[in-house]
This record gives C-alpha cells, sequence and structure tokens, in this order.
C-alpha cells in the first residue's frame, strides 16, 4: 500500500498557484503534512481525495490512478475536510446511516453496528438523536471523524482535525489515528508542529504550493542540531537581529521577545546554544 | 451608515446575474404580454395598448412574476444568516434602523429596475409585427408609465414589505420560496368574494379592480382614459399599500440583530456531553462488508429515497402547500360543472377536473423549486464535501431525488384526494369514485410531472446555482408552451406531448388513452436519459466550471452508464418509430397550414359550382353496421335525387366526407354516367348523365361508404365514433354539390390566401340562399328508412318509427322508419344505455299519442322524471297553441361530454353528458334548467322541424328565439313567477356581458351568429312582446306563421321554393299588434337598442 504524488500542479482559476511541481510518496503508517496556511495542504488533500483533478502530474494509488479511477479510490477512502456542513435539522445517527449507505455498508445490521461504534468511539453516543445544527465546533468535528471512518478505510485523509478540539478531546483522536495507522495510509495535516511529533513517521512541509522538506521528523530535527541558538532580546532590537542573523523564530515569553537563529558558527553576542525542535525545522522551511 | 448597507446591496444586485436574468426575461415575456393575457378574450373595439388594456396587462404579470419579488426582496437579510456573516455585522457599529433600511431600499430599487422591464418590454412589444394596425392606438408613452407607476408599484412595494419581512423573520429559503404561493392563496380567496366592491378592494393584482373600476365606461372612454389613482382603485392601492406598511412596521419591531444571531436551540441532553459513555473502554471497530455491486446500489436507491422523501416532508413549507390546495379546493369546489347558474352533483369527474386545475399551480411550484432544493440539498450547506467523497454513482442518488419528490407529489395527491372525498361527503354526495380519482391524478397529471421533473434535474445540473435552475426551467416552460401557438404542435417534439383531455363517463378516456400513454412512455424514455446525463454534468467534488465538469465525462461513462444511455437511447427511438409510424404513416399529419391550403384551394377550385343547381334528395335508405369497438362503420345507401327546377340537369356533383381513411366507393345510378374525377383530391366528383335528368324527373344513387381507423393520430381524432356514445348525423355521408363548410373561417386566414372575406350569413334577401334552409340542405324533406347494426349491449337510434328489432351474430340491429318526410337532417346515436318510457295522451283526439323514451348513461338518473314532465309539458303546450307534433315518437339520448349542446333532430334529442343529466337543481333557489333546455329542443321540433327558415339573416331568430319564447312559456305555466324572473334576469346578465364585449350588435331581425342576440336577447324580448299585447296573441301569430310557412305543405311555402325569413315572421307580431305598441315591436326586434328586462 503506498501513495505516490508524482509532479502535481494545481493552478486555479483566479491566478493562485496552488500546487508546483508537488511529488511525494506516502508509506503506510501517519503521514503529517506540515504547513502555513495556504501552503496547499487542503488543495492537495482534496485532489488525493477525488474532489477535484490536478491540472498536470499524477497520483497513483497502488499502481491505479485517482484521476483516472475515482471510484476505485472512493471505495477505500476516508476523508475528513477541513471545513464541511451537515443538514442542522437531521441527528447525528441519521446522517451517519445515510452516508454509510452512500459508503457501500448496505447491510442494515452491520451498518447500525458501525454507527453505534463509532458514535461511541467519538463520544457522541449520548447526543446521536441531537440535531446537528445544535452541535458545537467540537462535537461537529467529531462527527467529522466517525463518517470518515465509517467504511474502515485503507486511506485516511484528514484535514486540520484537531481544531476546535479541547486538549483531552484530541488525545482521544490521536489514540484512534494511531491505532487505524497500524494498517492504513493517514495523512494528516495541521500547521501545529506538536501535532506532527508526537504522530508521524514521515512528514513533508509545504509552503507556497511546493513541498519543502520531507522526511521523518527525528531525523531532520538531528540534522539541525548544534545549530539554533536562542536569546531574549529587547523588542525595539528585532529587527537589528533580524538583519544580522537567519532568525527562524521569534516569540513572546513573559512579554519579551525570545528569538531562535540558525548559525553554522556560535554566536557570542549572548546567545545560548540549544536542542532544535520540530518547530525550528519548520520555521528555517518556511522563514528563510 | 445605512446608505453604506443600500450602497452595498445595490452593488451586489448589480453583480449578480439573476438580476439582468429577471430584467431580460421579464423584458421578453412582457413584449408578448398582451397577446398572451388577452389570449382568446374578444377584445370588441378595445385596442391592444388602451391604457385598461396595458394596465390589466401588466397587474396580471405583476402577479405571475410575484415569486421574483419574493426572490429578491426575501433574501437579503437571510443571505447574511446563510453566510455567518451576521457576526461580523454585530462588530461594526451600526444600527437596526441603519441595516434594514439599507437592506430594504437597496433590494427595493433593484427590484424596481428590473420590474422595468415589464414597462420597456410591453412599450417595445406594441411596435412589433405582428399587429396588425386596427387592433392598436396611437403610441403613447405616457399611457404605460401611468399604469406602471399606479399599479405595479404599489403592488412592488407591498410584496417586498411581505416578503422581505417574511424572509427576514423565518430566515428559510423555502419560505421564502413558497409565500408566493400564499399571496396565490389570498389572491384566489377574493374571487369567492360575492360583493364585487370588497373583491375589488381585496385583489391584491388589481385585476379585479381594474374591471370595477371601468365597469361604466363606453368604448370610447375605454381607448382614451388613462388610469389614475382614484375610485376603488384608490382605495384598492391604499388597502395593500396600508397593509404593507403594517407588515414592514411589525418586523422592523419584531427584528433583532440577535434574532439574527440566535442558532437553533440546544436541547438540555447536551449536559452530559464528554463524560457518559465509553470513556477509555476501546470498542473495536465491528468487521464491516462494503457492497458495491448492482443489487448493492438498489439498497442504496431505496435508503436515498427513502431520505430524500422524509428530508422533504420535514419541510415545512410542503404542509403550508398541502393546507393550502386543500383550503382552496373546499373554497372553489363550491360550485362545479355550472350550467345556466345551475351546480351539477359533485360527481367525481367534476371534482377530480377542479383539483386538477387548481393543483397545478402547486404541482408546478412543488416542481420547480423542490427540483432545485434536492439538487443542491448537499452544496447548500456544504455537505458535499464528505458525500461526493463516497464510492457511490452519480446515478444513484440523482435517481433516489427524482424518486423522492414523485413520492412527494403523490403525497399532495392523496391529500388532495382526501380533500375530494370530504367535500363530497360534506355535501352528501357518497359515490365516491376511486378510480376516476386515482386515473385522474396518476394518469393524467403524474406522467407530465415525472418528464418536467427530470427536466427541471437537468437544467439544475447544468446550472451555477439554484436560481439559474429554476429560471431555466420556467423559461423552457414558457417556451414550450408558446412555441404551439407558433405551430409546433407534434408531440414527438413538444415536450412531454399533450394532455389526455376529457373525461366521459360514458367513454371513460375512450381511445384517447392509447396515444397518450405511448406519448408518455416516449418523453419518460427521453427523460431517463435526460436523468443519465444530469448525473454526468452534475457539479461533483470542488469543481465547478461546467467546462472542467464536462472534461470529467469520458472518465465518469462506465460501461454499464454507456450502456444504459445506449439502451435508453434505443427505446426512445423505437418508441419515437412507432409513434410517427402511427402518427405520420399510418394517418395523414397535416400541419395547420397544410390544413389552411387545403381549405383555400378548395375554395378558390371549386366555388364556381356554388349555386349549380342540383337535384334534391328525396328518400333515403341507410344500412349502417357500427363497430364501437374499434370506431369503425360501414354505409350502404340509396339516395332518390329528383330535379325540383324547371330546367333539365346534366351534371351531379358528389361531395364526399373529408376524413382520414373514409372511403366513398360503389356510387352507382340507375342511369349511364361519366365520372370526372379532377377534384378527387377535394373528395368531389362530377358525373355527367347521359340523358339529362328533366324536371320532375328522378334518379337513384347507390353508394357504399366506409371508414376503418388504423393506429393513432395525434390531433383532430375523431369524436364521433367512440367506443361507448357514438354521436353522428348524416353531414358525414355523401352531400351534393360545393360544400361551404370547407372554406376557411378565419378572416386573417383567409386574407393570407387572397381570399375576400367570408360572410357570416347571406343578406336577408340574398336569392340563392332563400331557398335553401341550412347550408347545403340538399332536400326539402325526405322519407328515410335506416337499418343500424350495433355492438350487441348498445343500443342505436335516430329519427323514425322503430320498425324492427332483432339480433344477430352477437349484434343489435334496428330498423327505423319515417311515416311523413322530414328534414334532411337526423342522426345516429349508439350506447350502452338504460331507458325511461312514458308517454303522452294529447286531450283532443286529433292529435296522435306519443311515445316518450329517455335514453340515459346508468348513473345519470337524477333528471330524467324532469326531462319526462318537459317533454310532456311542451308537446301538450305547443300542440294546443302551436300546431300537432308531427310523429309518433319524442327520445332523448345522451351523448358524451366531448360536445356541450342539445340538438333536435325529427323526433329525436341527442343531448348531451354535460348539459343537464348531472344538474343538481335545488328547487328552492335554482331554475328547472334541465327542464328548460328540455322544453327548448322541443320547441325545436316546431321551430326548425315544422318551421325551416331560410339560411340568411335572421334564421336563428326564427329558429332559436322562438324555442327561447316556447320553452319560457312552458317554464311559466309550470313554475312559479319567482323562477321566470330568476331566469329572465340571467339572460340579462349574459346579455350585458357579451354585448359590452362584442365588436357590434345586429338586431334581431338581421341577427347573424350573435348568440347573446338571439338567446338572452330574444328571450327577453318575447317575454316582454307577450306581456305588452298578451300571450294568446303572440301564439296566435305564431299559429298562423306555421299554418303559412310550415314546411312543404303550409298554405304559402306550398306556392313558393323560397322559405320564411324574419321579415315574414314580423308581420304576423305586427298584425295582432295594436297600432300604438307598433313602436315598441319595431325598436325590440328591428334596432339594437338596450333591452330592459
Amino acid at each position: 500500500m503506498k501513495l505516490v504524488i508524482d509532479n502535481v500542479s494545481k493552478t486555479y482559476d483566479n491566478g493562485v498557484k496552488a500546487l508546483q511541481n508537488v511529488s511525494l510518496e506516502i508509506p503506510k503508517g501517519m503521514f503529517g503534512l506540515l504547513g502555513p496556511n495556504g501552503a496547499g495542504k487542503s488543495t492537495l488533500m482534496r485532489t488525493i481525495a477525488t474532489l477535484q483533478d490536478a491540472d498536470n502530474g499524477s497520483i497513483m494509488l497502488n499502481n491505479i490512478s485517482v484521476r483516472d479511477n475515482k471510484q476505485a479510490v472512493r471505495k477505500i477512502l476516508g476523508y475528513l475536510p477541513q471545513q464541511f456542513g451537515v443538514y442542522p435539522k437531521m441527528s447525528a445517527e441519521v446522517l451517519l446511516q445515510h452516508l454509510a449507505v452512500l459508503k457501500g455498508l448496505t447491510k442494515k445490521n452491520e451498518r447500525n453496528d458501525m454507527v453505534n461504534a463509532l458514535l461511541h468511539k467519538t463520544n457522541l453516543y449520548d447526543v446521536r438523536k441531537q440535531n446537528l445544527g445544535g452541535f458545537s465546533g467540537g462535537m461537529k468535528q467529531r462527527f467529522g471523524i466517525a463518517q470518515a471512518l465509517l467504511n474502515n478505510p485503507r486511506l485516511l485523509i484528514v484535514d486540520e482535525p484537531t481544531a476546535g478540539l479541547d486538549p483531552k478531546e484530541r488525545n482521544r483522536f490521536y489514540n484512534l489515528l494511531s491505532e487505524i495507522a497500524e494498517n492504513t495510509i493517514v495523512i494528516f495535516s495541521t500547521h501545529i508542529v506538536d501535532d506532527i511529533k508526537e504522530l508521524c513517521t514521515q512528514m513533508a512541509i509545504m509552503n507556497k504550493g511546493k513541498v519543502v522538506l520531507t522526511g521523518n521528523p527525528l531525523q531532520l530535527m538531528e540534522k539541525l542540531h548544534g545549530r539554533v541558538y536562542q536569546k531574549t532580546i529587547e523588542r525595539r532590537a528585532l529587527d537589528a537581529y533580524k538583519k544580522q542573523y537567519t532568525v527562524i523564530n521569534d516569540k513572546l515569553f513573559l512579554g519579551k521577545p525570545i528569538i531562535h537563529i540558525v548559525s553554522d558558527t556560535v554566536p557570542n553576542d549572548g546567545f545560548v546554544p540549544i536542542d532544535a525542535s520540530l518547530e525550528d525545522v519548520y520555521f528555517t522551511q518556511i522563514n528563510p | 451608515m445605512w446608505y453604506e448597507i443600500f450602497k452595498f446591496e445595490l452593488g451586489y444586485r448589480i453583480k449578480r446575474p439573476e438580476t439582468y436574468l429577471f430584467f431580460g426575461f421579464l423584458l421578453l415575456f412582457s413584449m408578448v404580454g398582451v397577446d398572451f393575457i388577452f389570449q382568446g378574450v374578444e377584445m370588441g373595439l378595445m385596442k391592444k395598448n388602451a391604457p385598461l388594456v396595458i394596465a390589466k396587462t401588466m397587474g396580471a404579470i405583476t402577479g405571475i412574476f410575484m415569486i421574483m419579488v419574493s426572490m429578491i426582496m426575501g433574501v437579503p437579510v437571510l443571505r447574511d444568516f446563510q453566510y455567518d456573516t451576521e457576526a461580523l455585522l454585530f462588530v461594526n457599529p451600526l444600527t437596526k434602523r441603519d441595516y434594514l433600511v439599507g437592506r430594504f431600499l437597496g433590494s427595493f430599487i433593484s427590484l424596481l429596475f428590473i420590474f422595468s422591464g415589464l414597462l420597456w418590454g410591453m412599450m417595445i412589444g406594441s411596435q412589433m409585427p405582428w399587429h396588425t394596425a386596427g387592433e392598436l392606438l396611437p403610441f403613447n408613452a405616457f399611457a404605460y408609465i401611468q399604469a406602471f407607476t399606479v399599479v405595479v408599484v404599489p403592488t412592488l412595494f407591498f410584496g417586498s414589505c411581505v416578503f422581505f419581512v417574511t424572509g427576514m423573520l423565518s430566515k428559510k429559503l423555502l419560505v421564502v420560496y413558497t409565500q408566493g404561493i400564499v399571496l396565490f392563496v389570498l389572491f384566489l380567496l377574493t374571487k369567492a368574494i360575492t360583493n364585487e366592491y370588497l373583491q375589488g378592494i381585496l385583489d391584491p393584482f388589481s385585476l379585479t379592480t381594474l374591471t370595477q373600476y371601468s365597469k361604466d365606461w363606453t368604448i370610447a372612454e375605454r381607448n382614451s382614459l388613462g388610469i389614475t389613482l382614484q375610485g376603488i382603485l384608490l382605495v384598492n392601492k391604499l388597502f395593500w399599500v396600508g397593509i404593507g406598511g403594517l407588515v414592514l412596521f411589525f418586523g422592523y419591531r419584531k427584528f433583532s440583530f440577535s434574532v439574527l444571531a440566535k442558532k437553533p436551540k440546544r436541547t438540555t441532553k447536551s449536559t452530559k456531553q464528554g463524560v457518559a459513555n465509553s470513556e477509555g473502554q476501546p470498542i473495536a471497530l465491528p468487521k464491516i462488508s462494503l457492497h458495491h455491486s448492482f443489487s448493492a446500489h438498489c439498497i442504496q436507491l431505496y435508503e436515498l429515497s427513502k431520505f430524500y422523501t422524509l428530508s422533504l416532508l420535514k419541510e415545512t413549507s410542503f404542509w403550508a402547500i398541502v393546507g393550502c390546495g386543500m383550503v382552496i379546493i373546499l373554497i372553489n369546489s363550491v360550485s362545479l360543472g355550472t350550467v345556466f347558474g345551475v351546480d351539477s352533483y359533485p360527481e367525481t369527474h367534476f371534482i377530480i377536473a377542479e383539483l386538477q386545475e387548481m393543483s397545478m399551480y402547486f404541482f408546478i411550484i412543488i416542481l420547480l423549486f423542490y427540483s432545485g432544493e434536492l439538487m443542491w440539498k448537499e452544496r447548500a450547506v456544504q455537505q458535499h464535501v464528505l458525500s461526493d467523497a463516497t464510492p457511490i454513482p452519480g446515478l444513484v442518488p440523482i435517481t433516489g431525488k427524482w424518486i423522492a419528490l414523485i413520492t412527494i407529489y403523490m403525497v399532495l395527491m392523496l391529500s388532495l384526494i382526501v380533500t375530494g372525498i370530504l367535500f363530497q361527503s360534506a355535501s352528501g354526495y357518497y359515490k365516491f369514485e376511486l378510480e376516476v380519482y386515482f386515473s385522474g391524478f396518476f394518469i393524467e397529471i403524474l406522467p407530465f410531472l415525472m418528464v418536467y421533473t427530470f427536466l427541471a434535474f437537468f437544467f439544475q445540473s447544468i446550472s451555477k446555482n439554484k436560481f439559474i435552475g429554476i429560471f431555466l426551467t420556467l423559461i423552457f416552460f414558457i417556451v414550450n408552451m408558446g412555441t404551439e401557438y407558433l405551430g409546433f404542435t407534434h408531440s414527438l417534439y413538444k415536450f412531454g406531448g399533450k394532455t389526455l383531455g376529457i373525461y366521459s363517463e360514458m367513454n371513460g378516456y375512450g381511445h384517447f388513452l392509447k396515444p397518450y400513454v405511448w406519448i408518455k412512455l416516449y418523453w419518460m424514455a427521453f427523460g431517463v436519459i435526460l436523468l443519465i446525463l444530469s448525473s454526468l454534468f452534475m457539479q461533483k467534488g470542488t469543481e465547478i466550471s461546467l467546462w472542467k465538469r464536462l472534461q470529467t465525462i469520458k472518465s465518469q461513462l462506465t460501461k454499464p452508464i454507456a450502456y444504459a444511455v445506449l439502451s435508453v437511447s434505443l427505446i426512445f427511438m423505437v418508441l419515437g418509430s412507432y409513434i410517427f409510424y402511427n402518427m405520420n404513416v399510418l394517418n395523414p399529419y397535416w400541419t395547420a397550414s397544410q390544413k389552411q391550403t387545403f381549405r383555400a384551394n378548395y375554395e378558390k377550385t371549386l366555388k364556381p359550382f356554388e349555386y349549380l343547381p342540383q337535384p334534391k334528395i328525396t328518400d333515403i335508405d341507410l344500412l349502417i353496421e357500427l363497430y364501437p369497438e374499434t370506431r369503425s362503420y360501414e354505409v350502404k345507401g340509396t339516395y332518390r335525387l329528383e330535379n325540383t327546377t324547371a330546367e333539365v340537369m346534366q351534371e351531379i356533383h358528389i361531395q364526399k366526407w373529408i376524413a382520414a381513411h373514409l372511403e366513398l366507393g360503389d356510387v352507382v345510378f340507375d342511369m349511364a354516367v361519366t365520372e370526372n374525377r379532377a377534384y378527387s383530391k377535394f373528395g368531389y366528383t362530377v358525373y355527367t348523365l347521359q340523358r339529362p335528368l328533366q324536371p320532375k324527373a328522378s334518379i337513384t344513387m347507390k353508394f357504399t361508404q366506409q371508414s376503418y381507423p388504423k393506429g393513432f393520430e395525434d390531433t383532430d381524432s375523431d369524436i364521433r365514433f367512440v367506443h361507448n356514445g357514438t354521436f353522428f348525423n348524416n353531414e358525414i355521408l355523401p352531400t351534393l354539390g360545393y360544400n361551404r363548410r370547407y372554406e376557411l373561417n378565419e378572416e386573417t386566414e383567409r386574407a393570407i390566401f387572397a381570399l375576400g372575406s367570408r360572410r357570416k350569413k347571406a343578406k336577408i334577401d340574398d336569392a340563392n340562399e332563400r331557398v335553401n334552409a341550412r347550408s347545403g340542405g340538399d332536400a326539402d324533406g325526405i322519407n328515410l328508412e335506416m337499418t343500424i347494426g350495433t355492438s350487441g349491449d348498445q343500443t342505436a337510434i335516430t329519427s323514425g318509427k322503430l320498425v324492427g328489432r332483432w339480433t344477430k351474430n352477437n349484434r343489435n340491429y334496428f330498423t327505423y322508419k319515417t311515416n311523413e318526410p322530414i328534414v334532411n337532417f337526423y342522426s345516429v346515436v349508439s350506447a350502452v344505455y338504460d331507458v325511461k318510457k312514458d308517454g303522452w295522451q294529447p286531450a283532443s283526439g286529433i292529435v296522435q299519442a306519443v311515445d316518450l323514451e329517455v335514453y340515459y348513461h346508468k348513473s345519470h338518473d337524477y333528471n330524467v322524471d324532469r326531462m319526462i314532465a318537459a317533454m310532456k309539458q311542451s308537446l301538450s303546450y305547443f300542440s294546443t297553441h302551436f300546431s300537432p307534433y308531427p310523429y309518433q315518437q319524442l327520445r332523448i339520448m345522451e351523448f358524451p361530454r366531448y360536445r356541450e349542446f342539445a340538438q333536435s333532430f325529427p323526433g329525436a334529442i341527442p343531448f348531451s353528458e354535460a348539459l343537464g343529466f348531472v344538474l343538481d337543481i335545488d328547487d328552492d333557489t335554482d331554475v328547472d334548467m334541465a327542464f328548460f333546455i328540455t322544453a327548448h329542443e322541443v320547441a325545436h321540433q316546431w321551430f326548425g322541424m315544422q318551421i325551416e327558415s331560410a339560411n340568411v339573416q335572421g334564421q336563428h331568430f326564427i329558429l332559436e328565439t322562438l324555442s327561447q319564447y316556447a320553452a319560457l312559456m312552458v317554464l311559466k305555466a309550470n313554475y312559479s313567477e319567482e323562477k321566470v324572473r330568476q331566469f329572465l334576469a340571467l339572460q340579462k346578465e349574459i346579455y350585458d356581458d357579451k354585448r359590452k364585449k362584442a365588436t357590434s350588435e345586429p338586431s334581431l331581425a338581421l341577427v347573424t351568429n350573435e348568440d347573446f342576440v338571439y338567446y338572452n336577447k330574444g328571450a327577453i324580448a318575447m317575454y316582454k312582446l307577450q306581456q305588452l299585447i298578451g300571450e294568446e296573441q303572440v301564439n296566435k301569430a305564431l299559429q298562423n306563421f306555421i299554418s303559412d310557412w310550415r314546411s312543404h305543405t303550409g298554405t304559402i311555402k306550398a306556392t313558393t321554393d323560397r322559405y320564411a325569413t324574419s321579415r315574414d315572421l314580423l308581420q304576423y307580431f305586427r298584425d295582432v299588434t295594436p297600432e300604438d305598441l307598433q313602436d315598441a315591436l319595431h325598436e325590440w326586434f328591428e334596432t339594437n337598442a338596450e333591452i330592459k328586462e
């Protein structure tokens, strides 16, 4: 089981180049897709999920072309889009049943079992009769997860799945995902770096429609090892530092900026060497 | 701040394609607006661009397109809610007033722009080349602007207020769609109001108001006076604008931003969320199997149909429609099958006809909007990103949606049927014919809806959004109807085919059902192709441009889909070929222009023969074999022809009845003839006699005629020969000489072929026609002997005494023979009948007894006794006061409701199913019209059968007016004076109504085809005459008139070959009228002065 994305490009009608020559190889297991808003993650995922076609390039799933054989892909696909709607005046249970029918669960008892199991898994069982219009953001997200899993997918695409979930829910969800990922390709997009670190064995960083880095998170961090330094500075000095060093990250700690820089030589000037985090890897790619 | 919102709203509308679509549509529609709204309305001398006509057209078009008002005005607030922009709006320092005023005004100005299409369209339309100069006044832009301002703008304002507020408060798009219906219901309700003034006030579109407003106007005023805000119109407009303002005020008070923001309530259950179940206990996901086989798709189809049906049934708007429908039916069914002010029994076919008519609007609304709703169901809430990534083939959900919509129609149909049954029970009528209910909806309406639903789905699938889809469907509807007027009528390319036509209790759907079913199957096959195409064109995933979608079709076109398309196309073509074979190969298919050309050529070629002297028929001997099962017949006939002129005759011209599959053969004379078939394409043959026919000499002509219909026709299917209820008269048999009936009638059509204008009736002193009792009468009295064979369950009836009756080969045979000459006008009927027999014994011994018989359809026995009573009373009165009744039998025979009249033939009166048999006569409130119509027809046994009248102006004064008088006298003798007054009041009402619309009104003495003169004015004038000079005197005049002019034996008639005219008749009246009252006589009968009751 392997998904091969080869040289895929997509330009929207308004001229935005959402994907530019993207090539990736995604094996079984959790695959993280990291990138800022607008990097093209969702476009790539929609394309894999058969909702739209790339302008050129190919996506092959076990030698099946996703573009030409959408039905074959859909049969094993689970997809949780970043944004989706639901019929507000319908209950979670009814809509899950409906989507299960669409996915081919035509045996009624199997369908009922599956819907019930997923309602439990996503902790929606108690509110299964409630109208979806009354769901909170987190509940709706859990509903989205449940529907993505209805057909025991072999290819699971989840686009920003943890948005709106509280930490406890997020953990539950991660457990669920890693359980599934044992024999499934799970493609998982996020802009939260920590999510990837916790879950993924393979990852890619995208920026402005291009894949800028792929690899194993630990190995990627290893590459930066010994080259990242940190310093707490005055706010007004920030611009000056940016000119002088390769500042990859600046954030506030107790109201004062802390900056991270990459440097092959040891900078003096009060910088302290630190262990490279995945976040640093990310920012070296995004803010070069 | 409100100005910003206003600008924003305008800007939004300027960018939206609907704005221009609606505008353009109104523009185009209004160009044919007057012709569309006033089609079939007798305009009389009123011009097509008279201010009143403009105003009415504008009012009606505004009413029809209220739905646009709803679509523009209902959505502005809703839009903010739908697209979740409301949160952004609260943040802004925006007051409720600014927000609402801006949104309302912005939308209203856009709406005015859209509806200005109506104004420009009508102006342009008046300049279009299809009008003739005489129909128009000089162009006057002010009349248009005035009507627009006075009639349209207030209506728009009212609609805007109401729709804006309902859209804002309900926040539901479906409510926005359906509120147009509510207004329509309101409009219909006003029709039920009997108080005219109140009705005028309450009409939201001001149509009745305008009628009221202008009711006292003369023709000149109608053509010149502008429509200004005064009188009832002012009250009407104030009323509706006031209501609009009130609604707006109420909405303004009720609305708050928090209303906008309020999400549906959460149930209290949700407090438990997240704690209870399954925390920490890992639940293994069960094993499942996925199915993508054909049988799995069938299960999916079933589940999806159920899913979509239930979701539609949950819509309150649907139940609102059902409720409205039921209310309307209950209100409108109050008067059914009304004939001269008397209602019929609520028989199921009446109810169903009413239900069909009233509910059509609802069905079309459901079709238009719910098809959009269903097709965009996923996309409207952004759910498609979930469902489009599932492996279900696109055809399955779309088919499920189609089935769901059809189910919804059926639910509405069933609730309407229940309403109908409730109505019948409430009226104390318990003969519920469920099969008639079901066939009325499920055979007559459902196939139409099915076919159009396919179409609506298709338009939705290629459209960018719901509105465009709805509009494309609507435009198609109108175009499809409109092309009919341009002559595009063939069912093979007229989308959906035609309607089934009239249901007759006697004949059911008859032979009309078969072509109907084939045509519907053909269009259903086409619909299935459309559905498959829709599933391919439909938006899927996030790709929305039609062009990109079309590119993906190749990959979607899997083998099963391709095979499905191919096989359905094959079925479609086979059905089409079969239908074409029936309609165009087995039967001749004539377009309208081919028919016209034929008629024009007939006239041009044969007109010179019109008054060529021809012999008269004196004896007719017929053997007619009817085969009702196949609608065929065979005739063997013998005519005896006599030269009644003073000159020798060389030629005999025989005109065959022109009809498909009719064959006239073996025309043989008992004398050698040569045949000239130069005119055979007109069915016209000239026989030259080898020895000329001397005056007073006779010749015998034998012929055979047969007709075996083949397959089925597209239109013009014969209604004379049907499975049960055959009714034809001798016009279908060979006639002598040129036949005027084939001439083109319409003046505009005649002009195309450069034919001069055709007189409706010859002038009163036209020498040629004064010797004819009817067009192509061919005889001055005949002896008739006829044997009719028909199927074993039917009875066949014609004029004359029944002299033989037997059964052979399971067929019934009847022989009828006249004992004295009758006019050459006789009919044959054949149907399964119940019969009621009675007899009339004359008071004096001079007259012979008469057998009375009423032949009726088995369930139509309601008024048979009234008819018998009318026959008896009429025979008594007429034979006492006018002259003896010449025959020994008088029969009434019911025939199917395809034709709605009763007609007298010698001793026989065919009487339509629609006319008197099912009237529910309440002796307290109604005039006994079954009695009156019967008396009128019996009177024709005198005026028509005994007195014939020359085929010139005033002919109907003698035939119809005198029959009206005679019947009225019988009514007067048997019913109270109050009933007579009620009857006269109705005559007056019809007369006033029709004369106002008529182009011209002749006097009774010179009346031609103006039925309101010879029926309605005639009845009043004759009633006044007998009040003035006394019933005795009038009867004496008529008695003398008959004795002098009685056909062939009258003292004057025997000496002349001409027939009586209205001048002769008036002389008899003058003779019995005192000198000082002669002026009144002149005024009533010889002028067209308005007659007062």
